[in-house]
């Protein structure tokens, strides 16, 4: 009985450290779900570049994930303004709300993206490559606190915290609320409406990309761009669902629910980490039928 | 009732079965390696036009097709591997079994519209691949090798009369009256509602068919290939493979798919030869291409820009 509870507890510990890295690459997503009202299919495949630059200033800066940060979410920014301008910029334009058609040009045309980027990915870099990083691991009674992990949960939660802070303190931020909410009203008030989605899409790739950075971490068989899109674009989609898209907090909510599912739920289903997987990304259904609006109200 | 004649037919139908006509003719004297690239490009085909039952015609992307491929392998590795039935019943089962599933999986996904049906969809797959990997009677992570004889004329007249009838079932839809119904669901599903379309019968009948046949060309794909392996037969590029060829050809219609197959497929063989992975870049390129600036596909602009083939294809 100790044992299970020794278990359930780093279980538990483990699935709130996993829930804070999942949330902030959701949350990356949620930012641009909430700006544009358009799922970026090739969500996955941003991650997984955001980790291939934490991997790269590893090799040849000898920066840790953390310190790479800063620097992915910056590329992240330019990254999406370019996809805005690309990818949705002829379908938003002059458009008070996103109409089924765009809503279905933008699905198949970021999932072509996926599928380029992916691709290129394994031809270039052919074997999963890893960052070794670990800060050690604290002993706290009977659980084991990987430093690593818990730097990086510490990190996210402070990203979701400054976009939140960003766009409820700032000038710009407001516009961009605003845009969420009215289009017209917000071009009456004299704002650029191209100008304003382009960057509220940019700090979304921006949160994206430094999400894979961190994510890292929890990659202990190194970066695999075959696994990295197929696993974490659904799992986004799932945690932003759960905590309500374009609810900023939300996103940090689902993710500790996908994150305790995960880590707890496979101690009630055998250990096996694929069916509480499985679980975690099929709770998508019942909030969907139950609770469209997520579980923050 | 309308009179049914070759006339009525239209010249695009004609066209497809006078296509499919040949292919059978000349089936048993062709060589090995051309009736391989002819069954495989039949395969894709029926693929294509199983998704544009829900994709093409309803205006719901699927992202997560793959499942009623894979499950329609693992049917047909299950009645064959462990039943000992005729591969043939193999692909029955799996057709069947798929059908059953997407009538499950869409009584409740269906539910959700244009963005969340599709995440729905891509996650149910996901789950699928995962719960997969723990049933030891479908081999778990290991896959299943099947003992099944090189049989290639086998192969070749199953997907044939699979094609044959998606053919057939997309024209009985697209030119009925259950087509209207269908495509005011497409154009605007509360307004289709309101003047007494099914909307929620008849979607779910379209996925239940696009499962079946799904499931069907999943299962020839899996006899031929003699053996199902979890990682590929739940990669999501399947999926999108699918989607990219009803994209390419044009949603909806009735020689869309059939040109996205053959675009796809063949570009797709060709690239092979010259830089392995590279093939989805170029077809990923092209999806992107013709979703942003040709959103009907090759169907669509060609009947909205040369308008001496509008009576032709459709």
């Amino acid at each position: 009985m100790a044992d299970f509870v020794a278990l359930f507890l780093t279980d538990l510990v483990l699935g709130l450290l996993l829930g804070c890295v999942l949330a902030v690459i959701a949350h990356g997503l949620n930012i641009i779900w909430g700006v544009a009202k358009v799922v970026n299919v090739a969500h996955g495949e941003f991650i997984m570049l955001g980790a291939y630059g934490a991997y790269f200033l590893y090799l040849y800066g000898g920066f840790n994930p953390l310190l790479s940060v800063p620097i992915d979410a910056a590329i992240g920014l330019v990254v999406g303004m370019g996809f805005y301008f690309g990818f949705l910029y002829r379908e938003l334009r002059g458009k008070e709300s996103m109409g089924l058609q765009s809503e279905l040009v933008t699905l198949v045309s970021t999932f072509g993206l996926s599928l380029v980027i992916v691709n290129i990915a394994q031809s270039i870099w052919e074997h999963p490559v890893g960052i070794l990083w670990s800060p050690g691991a604290a002993q706290v009674g009977p659980v084991p606190v990987p430093f690593g992990g818990l730097y990086v949960a510490v990190v996210s939660v402070a990203l979701i915290a400054l976009t939140d802070l960003f766009l409820t303190r700032t000038y710009l931020g407001n516009a961009i609320r605003a845009y969420t909410q009215d289009i017209p009203a917000t071009q009456l008030m004299g704002i650029n409406p191209t100008v304003v989605a382009a960057v509220g899409i940019g700090m979304g790739f921006s949160v994206t990309m430094a999400g894979g950075a961190l994510l890292t971490v929890w990659l202990p068989t190194g970066i695999d761009p075959t696994k990295i899109g197929i696993l974490y674009a659904p799992i986004s989609f799932v945690i932003v669902v759960l905590g309500g898209p374009g609810k900023m907090w939300g996103s940090l909510v689902g993710g500790l629910t996908i994150g305790l599912i995960i880590n707890v739920g496979q101690l009630f289903l055998g250990g096996s980490i694929a069916l509480a997987t499985a679980v975690a990304v099929l709770t998508l259904i019942p909030i969907l039928l139950f609770r469209p609006e997520g579980i923050l109200r | 009732m309308r009179r049914l004649s070759l006339r009525t037919l239209g010249p695009t139908l004609l066209g497809i079965l006078a296509f499919l006509g040949v292919l059978a003719a000349i089936a048993g004297r062709m060589p090995l390696v051309l009736l391989t690239l002819v069954i495989n490009l039949l395969i894709f085909a029926a693929l294509a036009y199983s998704i544009n039952f829900i994709t093409g015609l309803t205006g719901y992307v699927s992202f997560g097709h793959v499942l009623f491929m894979a499950v329609g392998g693992y049917g047909l590795a299950y009645g064959v591997g462990t039943l000992h039935w005729h591969p043939v019943a193999g692909v029955a089962l799996g057709a069947l079994v798929s059908l059953a599933l997407a009538l499950g999986i869409g009584a409740v996904t269906l539910r959700f519209r244009g963005v969340y049906f599709a995440i729905a969809s891509q996650v149910t797959a996901l789950a699928g691949f995962y719960i997969v990997l723990e049933v030891q009677e479908l081999g778990g992570g290991q896959g299943i090798v099947l003992n099944v004889g090189f049989e290639p004329i086998a192969w070749f007249y199953t997907i044939w009369v699979i094609l044959a009838i998606e053919v057939g079932i997309t024209y009985w839809i697209t030119h009925g009256r259950l087509g209207y119904g269908i495509r005011s669901i497409r154009a605007d599903e509360d307004a289709a509602k309101t003047v007494g379309v099914h909307a929620a019968a008849l979607k779910l009948v379209l996925f239940a068919i696009s499962g079946l046949f799904a499931g069907a060309a999943g299962g020839v794909y899996y006899w031929q290939g003699s053996g199902i392996f979890p990682n590929e037969a739940f990669s999501l590029t399947f999926s999108l493979i699918m989607l990219a060829m009803i994209v390419i050809g044009g949603m909806g219609t009735l020689l869309g798919p059939l040109f996205g197959a053959v675009a796809v497929y063949l570009s797709s063989q060709y690239f092979l030869t010259v830089l392995i992975g590279f093939e989805f870049v170029i077809i990923g390129v092209l999806v992107v291409v013709i979703a942003l600036f040709l959103p009907e596909g090759i169907v669509g602009t060609l009947r909205k820009y040369v308008p001496e083939l509008r009576g032709l294809i459709e």
